[in-house]
């Protein structure tokens, strides 16, 4: 088994999940947060579990 | 902290993939090897992150979160110090034994070594401490949840053993070790973001250390070694040399080297070369951790007290609780969403460690005892079937040490310092039997019990923040920390002197018998074609000359 589809296709869904759910509720800030924590950390999820599937992807 | 639907979503996508690793794996297990194992063919990239993740557990995250918040600095010593030359050491100078060797766990090695008496020592005190571990970090798990999310202790201690016991038992170790490579990068994604946004809140790098450096201890929480020349001047309260022999020599190498738990990972891989990279590799990761796991407890103590911004570490008695900074951090910084990552970050850490210990615990059972004690001739069907039994047996022996911590609060302490006595010698043991083909099975047997009672008799006569001293109080230390170092370094002294005095008074084993044991005795394994950054001694080199610039760096 190749662990970078898995991980990949996991991490790729949180990305959407947090992007989606940043871009639809932009004002669910925690207290102290300057960021829209969501979107940023989910856009970090979505670039790294598209980068895992690539890989995966290549070395098959 | 509230959790919503979409927390809740990410927690169970987390269980549905762990689960899904694990059934995938099920069918390549179909010997007692597979399962206990790996029969050796795990991948080196896996390999190495497993050996980082195993120790990435859910106590280690939230204490060294809390030791940031503490001690500042000084905890990357943890890293840098504590595990980096360790890791280094096993892969280039130990591996070769274990791997080469035909053993098949730490304690059959030393059977091979010595005698059965050593793999009988090493294989029950392990395996008592490998389940008492694995209860109190449950335990810990399920206070924290308790306290965080408001989840009933035995709810998340349940949930969070089931899901371990179903992907161990489907796919064996193999399973674990693969499911903690995804735990490791859940963990550094989900906590990435938390360092990121406090580091950034507290005014940036240097704007963080401004802060810090104002408060109680002023500069010497802001760097590692600057005041490390005596314990009273620096928020550890120990001094540099109890913090390279203790720390980083006794303790770390004593862990590091001889463990099981985290050299079972390197002796699951595919070759020779790839299980001698697997610590030296794995050292890389090792080193930028610190930025992830420590930074946010820095952070924490930055932005505490400040009138401007709503946060503050949370008090019990008239201390800080330090252990509670990477919670209430992130309920200051993640919004619901983030949230739920970090709920399976703090998850995925728990399950990593405790699964190695699972793991861990079953194949010294099944081959160290079971096999060697119990059963000996029996089909390897057999001990498949056992080493599977023993997967629900160590969950089961692991949700019982929880209950027992929850009734005595001290017997966390009491355990720590207990496996501190054990764990202090051992690498005397391994270090002597592996480069010095005198040392006998009588000589390394006296030394390890002595060594442990040298240990235990260091605390029964000192005292450090009213810990220890219960024959007598000839000596006080600083802290309780400086206490533990000593104590070790006293454990391990004892072992080297006596494992080399009794040897010389026994009778050797013929050498034919130790070729592949010991270091003089054994071919250098073959130089492969490889570029040079392939190779175990550069690349170590290189990881040295990292971590000494990262001490530089941190002064």
């Amino acid at each position: 088994m190749d662990l970078r589809t898995p991980s990949g296709i996991l991490f790729t869904l949180y990305g959407l999940i947090l992007c989606g759910y940043g871009l639809i509720v932009p004002g669910a800030t925690a207290p102290l947060a300057e960021f829209n924590a969501n979107l940023v950390s989910g856009g970090m999820f979505l670039i790294v579990g598209v980068v895992m599937l690539w890989m995966a992807k290549r070395a098959a | 902290m509230t959790l919503h639907f979409i927390d809740y979503l990410i927690l169970a996508l987390y269980f549905l993939f762990v689960i899904g690793i694990g059934y995938y794996l099920k069918r390549q297990v179909t010997t007692s090897s597979d399962f206990l194992t790996s029969s050796r063919s795990v991948p080196l990239w896996i390999t190495s992150l497993a050996f980082v993740a195993t120790n990435l557990g859910a106590v280690e995250l939230v204490g060294m979160c809390a030791s940031g918040a503490k001690y500042g600095v000084m905890t990357f010593h943890f890293y840098w110090v504590g595990a980096v030359p360790a890791m280094l050491f096993v892969g280039v100078f130990m591996m070769p034994f274990y791997y080469g060797s035909k053993a098949r766990s730490v304690p059959e090695y030393l059977k091979l070594r010595f005698d059965e008496k050593c793999r009988a020592y090493n294989a029950f005190t392990f395996a008592v401490m490998t389940i008492f571990s694995s209860g109190i970090s449950m335990y810990a798990l399920g206070l924290l949840f308790q306290l965080v999310f408001g989840w009933s202790f035995w709810v998340s201690v349940g949930l969070s053993a089931t899901i371990v016991l179903v992907y161990t038992f489907t796919g064996g170790l193999t399973s674990a070790i693969y499911n903690e490579v995804l735990q490791f990068f859940l963990i550094v994604l989900g906590f990435a973001p938390l360092a990121f946004f406090a580091v950034h809140r507290a005014g940036g790098w240097d704007g963080m250390m401004a802060r810090v450096q104002s408060k109680e201890f002023g500069d010497a929480i802001v760097h590692s070694w600057k005041y490390a020349g005596s314990p009273e001047s620096n928020p550890m309260g120990v001094e540099a040399f109890g913090i390279l022999m203790g720390l980083g020599f006794v303790l770390s190498f004593g862990y590091w080297c001889t463990n099981y738990l985290v050299v079972q990972r390197a002796m699951a891989a595919d070759s020779m070369a790839a299980a001698r990279l697997t610590p030296i590799t794995g050292a890389f990761p090792k080193m930028i951790l610190p930025l992830i796991v420590i930074v946010p407890g820095i952070a924490a103590l930055a932005l505490t007290n400040d009138p401007n911004i709503a946060y503050s570490l949370p008090v019990k008695g008239d201390a800080y609780d330090y252990d509670q900074a990477i919670t209430t951090l992130m309920a200051q910084f993640y919004p619901t969403g983030m949230l739920g990552i970090g709920l399976t970050a703090l998850m995925a850490s728990f399950m990593s460690g405790m699964a190695g210990n699972v793991t861990a615990f079953n194949t010294v059972w099944t081959y160290d005892i079971y096999q060697s004690y119990i059963r000996k001739d029996a089909p390897d069907s057999h001990y498949l079937m056992v080493g599977r039994m023993t997967t629900i047996v160590g969950v089961l022996l692991s949700i019982g040490a929880a209950y027992v911590a929850t009734l005595y609060n001290n017997i966390m302490d009491l355990l720590q310092l207990v496996f501190g006595f054990v764990n202090g010698p051992l690498f005397a043991t391994f270090l002597l039997g592996m480069f010095w083909k005198r040392a006998t099975g009588h000589g390394a047997f006296t030394g390890l019990v002595s060594g442990t009672g040298a240990a235990a008799l260091t605390l029964g006569l000192t005292i450090a923040e009213g810990k220890g001293g219960w024959i007598a109080q000839i000596h006080e230390f600083p802290s309780a920390m400086a206490q533990s170092f000593w104590v070790a370094i006293f454990g391990w002294t004892t072992c080297f002197v006596v494992t080399i005095l009794v040897s010389l008074a026994t009778r050797p084993r013929p050498e034919a018998e130790l070729k592949g044991l010991v270091h003089s005795l054994t071919e250098k394994p073959p130089q492969e074609d490889v570029p040079w950054y392939m190779r175990p001694a550069p690349l170590s080199i290189v990881a040295c000359i990292a971590c000494v610039l990262l001490n530089i760096i941190f002064w």
